[in-house]
């Protein structure tokens, strides 16, 4: 995951604070080293190394993992896919050394790239590839998996309050700080500026955050940013930001690019009949990821938004 | 088609993947596992366990009732339960153990395993006193069960690729083995509250009481007095070092720093040292040659070379003196760096897998369970390993050079 965690907790004592924190931290090791692409002894780069070959048995955890990934490609017709390691190297975001792929160079990842391409057999514990050369990509839900984990060891520790966050891009509200209805977290409006667009109060919840900021190059003058169209083999163009609320924080995440790629109306589409009690905001442009004409929607998002970051 | 036709094609569609899936998987003999002590690392095996096809969880047997659930999680369905590591035993339904339990409890249980004939994958450290481990060894050999010791770098790709070249001579004659194991935490787990008595703390946090522990030089310290060991082939003969605690003062009776040197024979020895307030270095292992170093971590191994010092008479060449000693014409090349440490990079040892190390290490057991090889982390090597964490263990509070005894059963 590479990302910096963080977490608030309120506790009886800094010794049993110290002692849960230890105890999370350890978690997202543990979740790293299932999850990372960039390690080679992690399971899913195990996964990517063999199942191209033939079945890989993986354990529940891995196979309830991969089970939530093909969940959100299959309810999102493809919008999120964790197939994308291949188109992900290819476009540079693996590493950080970006680049722009020829669209043959693209059309022959076509081949390699596709949710319907990875099978699951639960009963027998297996993950086959029907295509060898396909590459997982954690980067879409890992995030929100290793904090939905790190939360169940939190709940067993018996904290009541705390905030988890991964990189601030999924963040975990656990109950609420003293005498507070939850936690209150800003989500702050499009760059460049950064000011508030909205202030949002969770109790045991997660929300996600994706925008262009995390991870992008440019080239030419043009920004390309890391979350992948799937269909188009390109990055998205058009939209500057999107939030969403769900109880858990690996649906959050993966909710996050699914809305990210598809157009507005689409997601709430996409929410209503997969996801119907989460929250959204979503910030948009018309122009490729400009600000100056950012238009806001939002799905039960229930706080205010500052709408003068937003056209009518 | 309606709804409920659809709903059956789908199915029978499903079912008809699910069945060419598992043609096409080659057919494995199943291995039914019990499991005694399900705490985080019995846990951690469990996970690695299941990642090998044919393998099923039977059974487990914990005396602390929330692992019960953590298992079920685990494992994806409700496994059978008790504190009764006997009433574990007694069921025909298990073809093989994992021990995962505490140091203190591995002589009971292990020599119970073997009692009962079960094949067994025991974690390290085999067993906690001198006694334990030589009464593991005697009830191992004479039942003549399988075990594999938790020892899991014998089976990383990249470690037995290092050792290899090691032994083929590549860094010379390896003189010096250092070992690390530095982290920033004070080692201890949550405890529920109330806990009046302790008891909970002590069966949660048996790690930090010597009673229950060896403490760091046994629960970190045995992978690396094993990888020395392997290096050298043979155990350590005696040991000296020291403990303290330095930081954490929350009542706990092992160090929270170790350091202690093993002395193995011809001068070698291994430098142990395990702190938990700094974690600059990490997990790391050296092996010094005399011509070059080797550097194995979690996660790969280096090779470092030193500068070539050659005294052996050589024809001139352009970059190196030549001197003329009492009449015989020597040649010597140096390149001077003073005492500096080299920063530069290593070669990286390349191997065709990276397999997780403990995923490797129980793969290769359940490959041994079903009789398609021997096994190479066996009970021979956790008793090398054991014993030296057994004699280090009181050996870092006398601070008195201490001799290791050897094996009473020799290996076959």
């Amino acid at each position: 995951m590479g990302t910096d965690f963080t977490l608030y907790l309120y506790s009886a004592s800094p010794s049993a604070a110290a002692a849960a924190s230890q105890e999370v931290f350890d978690e997202v090791d543990r979740i790293e080293q299932l999850l990372s692409n960039y390690r080679d002894s992690s399971e899913l780069s195990r996964i990517n190394q063999n199942a191209g070959n033939g079945s890989v048995t993986t354990d529940p955890e891995m196979l309830d993992f991969l089970q939530q990934s093909l969940h959100w490609s299959e309810v999102s017709n493809g919008a999120f896919d964790i197939t994308v390691g291949r188109l992900m190297k290819a476009w540079g975001f693996f590493r950080h050394s970006g680049r722009v792929p020829s669209d043959a160079e693209l059309e022959q990842l076509r081949a390699v790239t596709g949710w319907q391409k990875m099978k699951l057999d639960p009963a027998a514990r297996t993950v086959q590839f029907t295509t060898p050369g396909i590459e997982l990509d954690p980067g879409g839900i890992g995030k929100g998996f290793a904090v939905d984990a790190a939360v169940r060891i939190l709940r067993a520790d018996h904290i009541s309050a705390a905030m988890l966050s991964a990189g601030s891009s999924t963040v975990y509200a656990l109950g609420a700080p003293p005498h507070q209805a939850g936690w209150r977290v800003v989500v702050p409006g499009p760059l460049p500026s950064r000011r508030t667009l909205s202030v949002i109060t969770l109790r045991d919840t997660s929300l996600s955050s994706a925008d262009c900021s995390q991870k992008n190059f440019t080239l030419g003058g043009h920004l390309y940013c890391h979350i992948m169209n799937p269909q188009t083999m390109r990055p998205v163009e058009g939209v500057i930001q999107v939030s969403i609320v769900n109880p858990s924080a690996t649906a959050s995440d993966a909710l996050s690019n699914v809305i990210f790629v598809q157009t507005s109306a689409q997601s709430v589409a996409t929410l209503k009949a997969s996801a119907p009690d989460s929250r959204a905001l979503i910030v948009t442009s018309k122009a490729s990821g400009d600000a100056v004409d950012a238009r806001c929607t939002t799905y039960r998002w229930g706080s205010p938004v500052d709408s003068t970051h937003c056209l009518p | 088609m309606d709804r409920r036709h659809f709903l059956q094609s789908a199915s029978a569609a499903a079912l008809a993947s699910t069945t060419m899936a598992r043609a096409a998987t080659p057919a494995v003999k199943p291995v039914r596992l019990g499991v005694i002590g399900a705490g985080s690392r019995g846990q951690e095996d469990l996970r690695q366990f299941l990642r090998v096809p044919g393998v099923s969880v039977e059974a487990i047997c914990d005396i602390y009732p929330p692992r019960y659930e953590q298992v079920n999680r685990l494992v994806g369905k409700q496994i059978p339960n008790t504190t009764d590591h006997k009433e574990l035993l007694a069921r025909n339904d298990i073809d093989a153990v994992l021990i995962a339990s505490p140091v203190g409890c591995h002589a009971e249980h292990v020599i119970a395993s073997a009692q009962a004939g079960k094949a067994i994958y025991g974690e390290k450290a085999l067993g906690f006193t001198v006694d334990d481990n030589h009464n593991i060894l005697a009830a191992v050999t004479s039942s003549k069960v399988l075990f594999q010791i938790g020892h899991e770098y014998r089976y990383a790709s990249w470690a037995q690729e290092a050792i290899r070249r090691v032994h083929a001579g590549e860094i010379g004659t390896p003189t010096h083995c250092y070992a690390y194991w530095h982290r920033n935490g004070d080692w201890r787990r949550t405890v529920p509250s109330p806990d009046p008595d302790k008891k909970l703390e002590h069966l949660i946090n048996w790690r930090l009481y010597r009673e229950t522990s060896g403490g760091l030089g046994t629960e970190l310290g045995s992978h690396h007095i094993d990888m020395a060991n392997w290096v050298f082939g043979e155990q350590p003969t005696s040991v000296i070092g020291t403990n303290s605690i330095c930081r954490y003062r929350d009542g706990r009776t092992v160090g929270d720093n170790v350091q202690a040197v093993f002395s193995y024979s011809q001068g070698r020895r291994l430098v142990f040292s395990s702190i938990t307030d700094n974690a600059k270095l990490g997990c790391e292992f050296w092996i010094y040659g005399t011509e070059g170093s080797v550097q194995i971590t979690i996660e790969d191994a280096y090779f470092f070379y030193e500068n070539k010092k050659s005294n052996a008479p050589s024809a001139d060449k352009a970059n190196s003196k030549t001197v003329v000693e009492r009449g015989v014409v020597t040649g010597a090349s140096y390149s001077t760096q003073g005492e500096m440490p080299y920063r530069g990079p290593g070669e990286k040892v390349v191997t065709a897998t990276s397999e997780d190390p403990t995923l490797a290490s129980v793969r290769s057991f359940i490959g041994a369970v079903r009789g398609e090889h021997s096994i190479f982390a066996d009970v021979h090597c956790g008793f090398r390993a054991a014993i030296a964490c057994s004699v280090a263990h009181d050996a870092v509070f006398t601070e008195e050079k201490t001799a290791i005894p050897a094996t009473k059963i020799p290996q076959v």
